[in-house]
């Protein structure tokens, strides 16, 4: 008898610790949340370095990046390809150049960085674990780095993890390395940036 | 009956297309004209820009990269999005294509076999030897190859210096056209013209510097 209540208190053990397997991670992502939460606006470059099997280096691409809480993201890319999305107030719009000049692009291209800016978005408020395709951590060091794993199929095959590494001081997001598989990862580095400063007029207004 | 006749033109039309005549001389002024080869003579990788344009409006606007090896006529390429996000990334050589990513609406095998196709057809020298060379009526030096697999290829040379190919259907129809740049690097700049039931064009534009891959130093 004395051992079957032993046995049980174990399994509950068991269950209550995996039921909550990094408590620390989830006081991790509060403080983060909060940390992040002082962030009402936000200008920066970024190069992103893409790596491939096929590339002998990587391919570097240039841009600056504008976020307005609690969901405006401006993604400029000015080389190789000149592009824009702009997601504002639940609407993404996305421009290529051609041509010489900046043209919409009407095909499912929006659609798809649209789910990239929320997620984004969710990022740049400290909201790391609010996408159920992926698992978050918290991992601790001179930087606070997060990773996302995909859970489901959907993303897995697709991307290995996510890791993006933010700033213990105030949260802000430093770099964010998607890694695609043992040959193919994209690293983005966000440079000189400024937070909680007025973005230029007309930063989220459509290209006419 | 209009309406009979409404479809029978088109195939009437397609018919009575036919090899554009050239009069067969590589002497100029004494001196043997060589064919054009504006073709890749090494390993090589290149990043294009590419706009690919169907009903004369652009649709989509692509990163492309491709290594092209002349040697064992292997060809890989991908296609990103200008933000990076990898659309389609297949490989060919002779005893096969593999493709190793290709997300909607990049995923129909029959959009593979073209886009191979394609590349192929800009990069490679054909192996099949020149069967005449000669001019045109618009005054352009062309060299012209039987294509194993049934029709024909034109290689030839505007006065500006532009490479022209073309590929024709056996029976003379022009089913691929592609201007190459002018000047020291012909893969600068790129224009496809595709004439099929849903034609196309390519654009592409050489973003990056091509680079020569050595096989010893890059251990690939």
């Amino acid at each position: 008898m004395r051992g079957q209540a032993g046995r049980r208190l174990l399994i509950l053990l068991f269950l209550l610790l995996t039921a909550f397997p990094d408590a620390a991670g989830a006081d991790d992502f509060d403080r983060l949340r909060r940390d992040a939460s002082g962030i009402s606006s936000l200008s920066a470059d970024f190069v992103q370095k893409k790596s491939m099997k096929i590339l002998s280096a990587p391919l570097v691409s240039k841009g600056k990046f504008y976020y307005a809480a609690p969901d405006s993201i401006r993604w400029e890319y000015v080389k190789p390809i000149r592009s824009i999305v702009i997601s504002n107030q639940g609407n993404t719009k996305r421009y290529i150049a051609s041509g010489g000049k900046m043209i919409e692009d009407k095909t499912g291209g929006a659609l798809a960085m649209k789910i990239v800016l929320d997620e984004v978005a969710g990022w740049m408020k400290g909201k790391f674990t609010a996408n159920p395709s992926f698992a978050a951590r918290v991992q601790e060091g001179p930087e606070t780095q997060i990773v996302l794993t995909p859970t489901g199929k959907n993303t897995a095959g697709l991307i290995e993890k996510i890791e993006i590494t933010v700033s213990r001081k105030d949260a802000v997001v430093k770099t964010v390395r998607i890694v695609e598989g043992a040959a193919a990862e994209t690293r983005i580095d966000f440079l000189h940036t400024v937070v909680n400063q007025t973005l230029p007029p007309g930063t989220f207004q459509d290209i006419p | 009956m209009n309406l009979r006749l409404l479809l029978i033109l088109p195939l009437l039309l397609a018919s009575c297309s036919s090899l554009p005549e050239i009069r067969p001389s590589a002497v100029v002024a004494g001196k043997v004209i060589a064919c054009p080869s504006p073709f890749v003579a090494r390993k090589t990788l290149f990043i294009h820009a590419v706009e690919a344009a169907a009903a004369g409006e652009t649709r989509a606007v692509m990163i492309g990269v491709t290594v092209a090896d002349p040697a064992s006529r292997t060809l890989s390429c991908a296609l990103m999005s200008p933000e990076g996000m990898v659309l389609f990334e297949a490989s060919r050589n002779p005893s096969g294509t593999q493709i190793s990513r290709a997300l909607p609406p990049f995923d129909e095998e029959e959009f593979a076999r073209g886009l191979l196709d394609d590349i192929e057809l800009i990069f490679f020298e054909p192996p099949e030897p020149v069967d005449r060379a000669g001019f045109s009526d618009t005054g352009r030096f062309v060299c012209r190859r039987r294509l194993q697999g049934g029709g024909w290829l034109d290689v030839g040379k505007d006065g500006d210096g532009r490479v022209q190919i073309r590929r024709y259907s056996k029976g003379g129809t022009l089913r691929r056209s592609v201007a190459l740049a002018a000047g020291a690097n012909p893969y600068a700049a790129i224009e496809l013209q595709a004439s099929e039931w849903i034609g196309y064009s390519l654009s592409m534009t050489l973003v990056e510097p091509e680079a020569v891959l050595d096989e010893a130093l890059s251990g690939k």
